[in-house]
Parts: C-alpha cells; structure tokens; sequence
C-alpha cells in the first residue's frame, strides 16, 4: 500500500502511540503520522499538512472531537478525507451523533488491532 | 433472579418496540433498578475486557486489598447526570509502571508523565465499558476528563455513597482496587 498520512487527535499521548501502532499492525508500513493533543491542535495540523485519514478521540479538554469534526467540515479542511472516532462513549446516541458531524467509522475502546484494521482499511480503501 | 415490575415492563416493551424503547423505560426507572446497576459482576467484566483488549493480560478479582506501596497512583473519572460518582483506579507504583509498560512497550523507572497518562486512560475506559454495561445509563451518564493523582499517605473520601463497589484485581504479580463510587441517581 502507498504511504497513508494519518492525524491522530487524542489527549491521550499514550492512546495516541497505541493507535499508530494498530493502524501498522493493520499493514499500514509506509504511515505518516501526525499527532494532535485536542481538536484545536488538529485544526492546526490541517491547516499546513495534507492527510489520507483521521481518527479522534471525543472526549477530550478545549475542543472535543465532534466540535473538532464539525469545525474540519465547516472550515473544509480535509474534504473527503475519512474520519474514525475512537471513544469510550459507546451508546447508540454517541455514534449518531458522530455520524451526524460527519464521521464515516466509529471505533470503542478498549479495542484491538483487529477492531482498528476491520474498520479504517476499507475507508482508506475506498478514497 | 428476581424481576421488579419496572424491569418487566422494560423487558416487554424491548419485544414490542426495540432497544431504545427499552432505554427509555430504564432511564426513568434506574433507582428502582439499583440492584442492576450495583450489579458486581458488570465491573469484573469491565476489567477483565480491558485489561485483555489493551493490555493482552488475563486479569482475575481476587479477595482483600491490593499489594500496598509507599507510593501509589490514583485515577478519577468521574460520571454526570442519571448518575453521579466517580470510577476510581489506584494501584502501587510497581503495578503502575508494568501496566504502562504492557499498554506503550517502553519500560519505566518511575512515575512519569507517561505512566499517569496511560493510567488515566485504562480508568476512563474502565469508566466507559461500566457504564455501557448498565442499561440506559451509556447515553445519559457523562465521563469527566481522568484525574491522575501520585503519592505518598494520601486517601480518597466519599460521603455516604448511594453504593460502593470495591473489588481487587490481579494479573502476574501485579495488583490493583477498582471503586465504582455512586453518590446521586435519579
């Protein structure tokens, strides 16, 4: 697969190593990855740097990932790039309104590798 | 096991009108469900999923307190709204730093910042899975962001909590106490 410049958004420093290491568990070698601590830094990020993929936390302090999400398709920061939420928020109510705000996947933690593959790889597949 | 009415009622109208029907019956009726929510067994669950999804470990509740350092860690996420309390994780900082270890691969020394972050983020999805095993409560019980706190001598004190649960978990030789604290439910 060519290269696959990812945005990670997740106040977490620690989810954010554990989900780049399940998108290169998932055959993802050649990935670029771009970290961001709130959606206020990923706003940044995509204003100077061109991505394939974007996978948010929600509940995160300053921005959280559904006003980020809403901000990334008001702004048109990342037209047509797929975005993955990746919360704990887990219900029903949650993942409307991720879709709402315009994710195309949805990822609980915990997760595995295999959770992350299954999901992300045929949207990056699909663009 | 014994069924109140409300829990009838929210059974049957699952079979006529679906789940979210039946999150609506719950929701309203979550104190006269409080044995379900108390439940013991939905937080074994939660650590045993978690700690085998992200950490790849088979973690077994055992009876008595976990093994006692002179510096421990201590992890708070708190819940908002149906219900109010807090999910608390504390552990020595031996079990810390191994648990960081198995979540990152990097091997630690001390209780850096990366210890406390990967600490903070096992309790809040200990928060989550919890509260995605109560039903009705996933949609209307908000996680604050983790509070990690490290130290020596120091204790957490809730008053006169609606209820309690403590239990205590191990895997390897590494020990730690998960409190489901709830002090409000409607």
């Amino acid at each position: 697969m060519s290269e696959v410049r990812a945005l990670i958004v997740d106040d977490s420093t620690v989810m954010r190593k554990i989900v780049e290491r399940a998108l290169r568990q998932a055959g993802l070698d050649s990935l670029v990855v771009y970290e961001a601590g709130s959606g206020t830094e990923g706003l940044e990020v995509l204003k100077t740097k061109q991505v394939d993929l974007i996978l948010s936390d929600i509940n995160m302090p300053l921005m959280d990932g559904l006003e980020f999400l809403r901000q990334v398709r008001a702004q048109n920061l990342a037209s047509g790039v797929p975005v993955v939420m990746i919360t704990t928020e887990s219900s029903e109510e949650h993942v409307k309104q991720a879709i709402l705000s315009g994710a195309q996947g949805y990822i609980r933690k915990p997760f595995t590798a295999e959770q992350v593959k299954e999901r992300v790889l045929p949207l990056i597949h699909a663009v | 096991m014994l069924l109140n009415g409300v829990r009838k009622a929210a059974i049957a109208t699952v079979r006529e009108g679906g789940a979210k029907e039946m999150e609506r019956v719950m929701t309203l009726s979550l104190r006269a469900n409080m044995n379900l929510v108390s439940d013991p067994k939905n937080l074994d669950e939660s650590v045993e999923e978690v700690f085998q999804m992200m950490l790849g470990v088979n973690c077994k509740r055992f009876e008595g307190p976990a093994k006692i350092e002179p510096e421990s860690v201590t992890a708070v996420v708190g819940f908002g709204g149906l219900l109010s309390g807090a999910c608390v994780f504390k552990s020595g900082s031996s079990a810390a730093m191994k648990i960081a270890a198995h979540m990152t691969g990097m091997e630690f020394e001390e209780i850096d910042e990366t210890v406390q972050d990967g600490i903070g983020e096992i309790c809040n999805m200990l928060a989550g899975v919890w509260k995605g095993k109560v039903p009705g409560l996933a949609a209307n019980c908000g996680l604050s962001i983790p509070t990690v706190i490290t130290g020596r001598d120091y204790n957490l004190h809730v008053q006169a909590p609606e209820f309690k649960l403590n239990h205590s978990y191990r895997f390897d030789d590494a020990s730690f106490e998960v409190t489901i604290i709830c002090d409000g439910i409607q």
